[in-house]
């Protein structure tokens, strides 16, 4: 029953291509972005500080590192947005009135709730995965190196993990939206939104203090940070191999400033707690809609 | 007792409503209302659109709560028993609720999924559903593809896919061309004849109505008139005598002398007549002043006009 649900949504969200394209056209805007100023910002601002430290003999691979750390952005930000398009077939079904028919049927609600749930994440995990494989031969063109198996089979974890946090999220924002437009206007809204809570557009450490502290406490903030921590961690090892002193030094403002790690004051959050916070997220928010969904007449 | 139950008793009730009233805010859109649906007949809800044939017919089906009233659809209680309610019924919406992106077959395996069904047992009701209205030839098509007539098909056979004992049908041939109407209604009317189904259906087309088993003609929120087509004809509507004469002024004075009253309508002179033989007196007073004649029976519009008081909105 679930599975013939779940085929319904993937089908009508694969079929309506522009809608595919429009989910990943953020994705786009980001790399493009990228790619013509901020990634050149980026390697050569700290191009010239390596030089400084004496260590100008990495500047030249920095490039990896800074497209490592974008792609990572971006793909986080990727499964927000994207699980976020999978739920417009939900909308949808609302607004044409699709929905009497499945009220009228003896399917329960939860189980139609949870085709549209498994949908998106199903959705927003295979698109998050051609985002990043996409950033990944990015990365190669540019000179850089794929992840290694361990690092493909983390990212992949961490993706998962997110895509089923950002499920539970916007469920909860998208059971109070009825029409398509304000659908539409809210995708805008993240899309544009994301880049800045993700430390895409600037960095995190560029940010004010104040800022800082709301990206932190957002909580899908923390894929990005986990999925840089695999991605920028790999490039480092790459380009500056057992790092001596300075060069360790440099990579702690460097993950610092670039939301690599998220200290708060002297205490820097540990992985654990970078995935207790995705997995709270994601138990807490499907627990809020459950209530939600449990409390809203059966009939109107 | 309701004249309305006599002579009728010995009929299965496959639908019983009693006071039906439904509210939206302070607008009263059911108030309170009292009909049956006899097992394998053919029903039809008449009246004018914002009558509240709609409103009725989504309580009735279960999608809207009511605010008072008892119904029984098939020995259960509508609000109480719903999920059985649901097992045993097929809707078709006024518009269309398949997924124009999903090919015909696709939208009736997700939809039929919905029923407690095995999968080969629900493959085969697919093909019946296809087969019964004819549309195994598009079951590859997309549904947004489609022509209104064969949407429409495609709506009838998911609303068959769980073999439903009743069928509902909201306005099921508004909006579609003539020929496509009558294909639509000969399908509807097939599924009731050859197939023992209970079909319970609302319109706004006379037509239909007058083929129905029996028409319950609703307006403004309350029953109005019910009854077999050809009872309602017969009490609300008068058989009609049409002359065209050959002197005007003469025939005139000859019916207003014998009191017998009529209206003009451009060149033709009216005479209401109770019967049809009741023309033949006033056709042998006014011998020889005659160009030409028609006799006209009621007809279900003439019979809604005279209940309702009303043309029927389109």
């Amino acid at each position: 029953m679930i599975y013939r649900l779940v085929l319904r949504n993937l089908r009508l969200y694969f079929r309506d291509r522009a809608s595919v394209f429009f989910s990943l056209l953020g994705v786009f805007v980001m790399i493009g972005l990228y790619a013509l100023f901020l990634g050149n910002m980026w390697v050569e601002g700290y191009g010239s500080a390596l030089e400084r430290i004496g260590l100008g003999e990495y500047s030249a691979t920095m490039r990896f590192l800074i497209d490592s750390w974008i792609i990572a952005g971006v793909t986080a930000a990727a499964s927000i947005t994207t699980t976020m398009g999978a739920f417009g077939t939900m909308v949808d079904d609302q607004a044409r009135h699709i929905d009497k028919d499945f009220k009228v049927s003896p399917i329960k609600r939860w189980q139609l709730v949870l085709g549209y749930i498994l949908s998106s994440v199903i959705i927003g995990w295979m698109m998050s995965v051609f985002t990043l494989i996409l950033g990944e031969g990015y990365i190669l063109v540019y000179g850089g190196q794929l992840l290694s198996l361990l690092g493909w089979l983390k990212v992949l974890g961490i993706i998962t993990l997110s895509v089923f946090a950002s499920s539970a999220l916007i469920f909860l924002l998208i059971a109070f939206i009825k029409s398509p437009n304000a659908f539409g206007t809210a995708s805008t809204l993240m899309g544009t939104l994301i880049g800045f809570f993700m430390g895409v557009y600037v960095a995190i450490g560029n940010l004010p203090p104040a800022v800082q502290w709301v990206v932190k406490c957002f909580p899908i903030a923390h894929t990005g940070v986990l999925l840089r921590k695999v991605m920028v961690g790999e490039a480092a090892q790459t380009v500056f191999g057992t790092p001596d002193v300075i060069g360790a030094q440099f990579l702690k403002v460097f993950d610092e400033e670039m939301g690599v790690t998220f200290n708060f004051g002297s205490y820097t959050v540990p992985v654990w707690l970078h995935l207790l916070i995705l997995v709270l997220t994601a138990l807490v928010f499907f627990a809020l809609t459950t209530i939600i969904i449990s409390r809203r007449k059966a009939k109107d | 007792m309701n004249p309305f139950w006599n002579g009728r008793q010995n009929m299965e009730k496959i639908i019983e409503v009693h006071g039906l009233k439904k509210n939206y805010g302070s607008v009263q859109a059911v108030k309170g209302i009292d009909f049956y649906v006899e097992a394998g007949k053919l029903f039809a809800f008449l009246g004018p659109n914002g009558a509240g044939k709609s409103t009725t017919i989504n309580i009735v089906c279960t999608l809207l709560t009511k605010d008072a009233g008892t119904i029984i659809v098939d020995g259960h209680e509508v609000d109480k028993d719903d999920g059985k309610i649901r097992e045993e019924i097929g809707i078709v919406f006024q518009e269309s609720v398949l997924d124009p992106l999903l090919t015909v077959r696709e939208n009736l395996q997700t939809r039929g999924s919905f029923y407690p069904m095995e999968k080969n047992t629900l493959e085969a009701a697919i093909e019946s559903a296809m087969r019964t209205t004819d549309i195994l030839n598009i079951a590859n098509r997309r549904f947004g593809t489609l022509s209104g007539g064969q949407r429409r098909r495609a709506d009838i056979a998911r609303a068959l896919v769980n073999h439903p004992k009743i069928l509902f049908l909201d306005e099921p041939t508004t909006g579609l061309d003539p020929q496509t109407r009558k294909n639509v209604w000969k399908t509807i009317e097939g599924l009731q004849k050859e197939h023992g189904m209970t079909v319970f259906l609302t319109t706004h087309y006379m037509e239909e109505a007058a083929m129905a088993d029996y028409v319950v003609v609703i307006d403004d929120g309350l029953i109005a008139a019910k009854g077999t087509p050809a009872e309602l004809k017969e009490k609300y509507s008068t058989d009609s005598l049409q002359i065209k004469p050959i002197d005007a002024d003469a025939v005139r004075n000859l019916l207003k002398t014998n009191g017998i009253a009529f209206r003009e309508a451009s060149d033709l002179l009216i005479v209401d007549i109770g019967r049809t033989v009741d023309a033949l007196p006033i056709l042998r007073l006014l011998e020889g002043n005659i160009g030409s004649l028609q006799v006209l029976n009621g007809t279900m519009d003439d019979a809604f006009i005279g209940i309702t008081g009303k043309e029927i909105r389109e």
